[in-house]
């Protein structure tokens, strides 16, 4: 298995079957003398702009921080978390807990509820 | 949903969908410019488009993904942006269109010039995408569109014959006015070749769960679907060849476009006919709505459906909410929506492979569709359309604009 | 003694050999599985000049390689030990070139 290939930029999924994100980002770990070992996913908070542009990402995140949710940072998911890696990857979390849903929460609370019918 | 039921909506949707502001626009100018002779623009784009689409619905149903999840997952984020960038900046303008289109109907029955309507056509898109029950707006549209079948009539009240289309479905080159003629066979695939067909079409492939054995349902819908709703922009192009180019009338002005159908069928043409455009541009509008929303929410991992409430899919909802009213407000600024449809229509040409080669690479590529990866027969044709559309597209839209 | 380091960010970077020559770019990652961990035992390379890079990517398609203008995508992997990744953006192959 490739980790670009079966994990990066793949759909997460949380334990109640959410949409989640994808999988913005990898944390390996390197030890001295051993393999490396794949320690954390990292989902959102600005991870995938990064990967396209620093210098936009850090303009974008300017913007999200004055203007977006108190709780919008990248979330990262331990490797002991995911269970299964498919489809898509699912992961032993409950996205409404996590900040993977900052974004979803601050929009559906600041503009679709207050259009009629949201 | 049994499968022959499926199949009979299919191709309801492929033959009452196929007509929109694009088609119309672009089938209409050809006709009344050129005749017969650009029949061969409407068949290649039809072919294409029905390629495209039963590819679409073989990577959904085998790799259980959609279109912008599997582009994203296969291309990464950076790839990946560019084929968003150009498929939502090309789509908009298409959406803008159709909003302009339905505009123009209501502006042929009321009087009332179409920049006025845009804001009530917008709010009407967005309610009914609101009221989060699309499936059966879906198969309302379908049906209702095919009103567009009257361009079928009127073009057998014409005595249109198979020899006139069919001595014309080769490509051929123009006898008068080439930069005109190749703009407007661009257009043609443009409109024929519309990257939110494919696009929608996957998003509906997943949520009606298909598996490998609607790989045929597949097959006969995009085929069948497409063809007949290609012989729907043929007849157009036909009644504008035979109403206007033989009498030598240029379609200088939109009110004379109801004249298409209100010459072979007096008053009843001109009801049908606005009514015509004015639902297949509707039917259009919602489904370039969504399927913009889409893209954006499959390509980042975001809650998606058309079935779902607008407050359990946040950033969805809003995508949609954004286009919708950004596009309202281009017609509600007056563009003429006649030129900004033909426009859209060669742009989406010129982008054709930006769009199409990830989906070509994604439909050869064993990790997504196994056994079922593209025959070259596909490839080839599809890729060539592509390439070549985008290549004349480069040179003629440039000698458009200065010409005019 | 542990490091962290991103994997979406390795991906593309130029890996030298102690005399600075280019090897090669890193493309991805071959994972192992150990018990519940998994762990990199290779990372693949590609091609480093970007014409290469156009060729392989067109390569994909069957149509191009059937004219001739594209090529196979081939990846070559490399034992992670024979990375020195002290410095992620500057990944450095301590192995020479043909040994091991």
């Amino acid at each position: 298995m490739n980790l670009g290939q079966a994990l990066l930029d793949q759909q997460v999924v949380d334990r109640s079957g959410e949409l989640m994100g994808k999988v913005d980002g990898i944390v390996l770990e390197l030890r001295e003398g051993k393999p490396p070992r794949v320690a954390r996913l990292v989902i959102g908070g600005g991870t995938a702009a990064h990967r396209l542009h620093p210098r936009f990402a850090s303009w974008l995140l300017r913007w999200r921080r004055r203007w977006g949710p108190t709780n919008d940072r990248p979330l990262e998911v331990p490797w002991s978390k995911v269970r299964k890696i498919g489809i898509d990857v699912k992961v032993d979390v409950d996205a409404a807990q996590t900040p993977a849903f900052a974004w979803e929460h601050w929009v559906r609370d600041h503009i679709i509820t207050r259009i009629p019918g949201g | 949903m049994s499968k022959l039921l499926e199949i009979a909506l299919g191709l309801v949707t492929g033959i009452g969908g196929f007509l929109e502001a694009g088609s119309m626009a672009t089938s209409a100018q050809a006709g009344a410019k050129f005749g017969f002779q650009l029949v061969w623009a409407i068949v290649l784009g039809t072919i294409c488009i029905a390629f495209l689409v039963e590819m679409a619905g073989r990577l959904a149903a085998v790799s259980k993904h959609t279109l912008p999840d599997a582009m994203r997952e296969r291309f990464g984020i950076r790839f990946f942006t560019v084929p968003l960038v150009a498929v939502v900046l090309v789509s908009f303008l298409v959406l803008a269109s159709e909003i302009g289109g339905v505009s123009l109907a209501l502006q042929f029955v009321s009087g009332v010039p179409f920049r006025w309507w845009a804001p009530a056509v917008a709010i009407a898109v967005w309610l009914l995408l609101w009221a989060h029950n699309f499936s059966v707006v879906e198969k309302g549209a379908s049906i209702l569109g095919l009103v567009t079948l009257v361009f079928v009539v009127a073009a057998l009240k014409l005595h249109v014959s198979m020899t006139d289309i069919g001595s014309h479905a080769l490509p051929s080159l123009p006898r008068h006015d080439a930069a005109q003629y190749w703009f407007m066979a661009v257009s043609i695939i443009g409109a024929s070749v519309s990257p939110y067909l494919f696009y929608f079409y996957s998003a509906g492939a997943i949520e009606d769960h298909w598996d490998e054995s609607y790989l045929g349902v597949n097959r006969v819908i995009a085929g069948l679907g497409m063809g007949f709703g290609g012989s729907v922009a043929v007849a157009v192009l036909a009644v504008a060849a035979i109403v206007f180019h033989a009498r030598g009338i240029q379609i200088e002005r939109y009110d004379q476009l109801p004249l298409m159908l209100a010459d072979p069928l007096g008053r009843w043409g001109f009801i049908l006919f606005v009514a015509s455009l004015g639902i297949a541009c509707f039917g259009a509008a919602l489904e370039i709505a969504l399927q913009i929303a889409y893209l954006v929410a499959q390509g980042f991992g975001w809650k998606w459906g058309e079935n779902i409430k607008p407050r359990h899919a946040a950033r969805f909802s809003l995508m949609y909410t954004v286009v919708i009213v950004l596009a309202g407000l281009l017609i509600f600024t007056g563009i003429d929506p006649l030129k900004l449809t033909i426009f859209s229509m060669a742009l989406t040409a010129l982008s054709l492979p930006v769009t199409v080669v990830p989906l070509l690479i994604l439909m050869n590529d064993r990790e997504y569709l196994g056994d079922n990866t593209n025959h070259w027969v596909a490839n080839t044709a599809v890729l060539f359309v592509s390439v070549l559309a985008c290549i004349v597209a480069l040179v003629a839209i440039p000698l458009q604009i200065l010409g005019s | 003694m542990t490091r962290e380091l991103r994997f979406e960010n390795m991906i593309g970077k130029t890996v030298r050999n102690s005399y600075g020559r280019a090897i090669g770019r890193i493309e991805d990652a071959r994972l192992q599985p150990d018990g519940d961990d998994y762990l990199v035992s290779h990372f693949l390379l590609g091609p480093v000049e970007r014409i290469l890079r156009v060729k392989a990517f067109l390569g994909e398609l069957p149509t191009f390689r059937a004219l001739g203008i594209g090529s196979d995508r081939e990846l070559r992997p490399l034992p992670w030990e024979w990375f020195d990744l002290k410095d992620p953006d500057r990944p450095i192959l301590v192995a020479l070139e043909g040994s091991g």
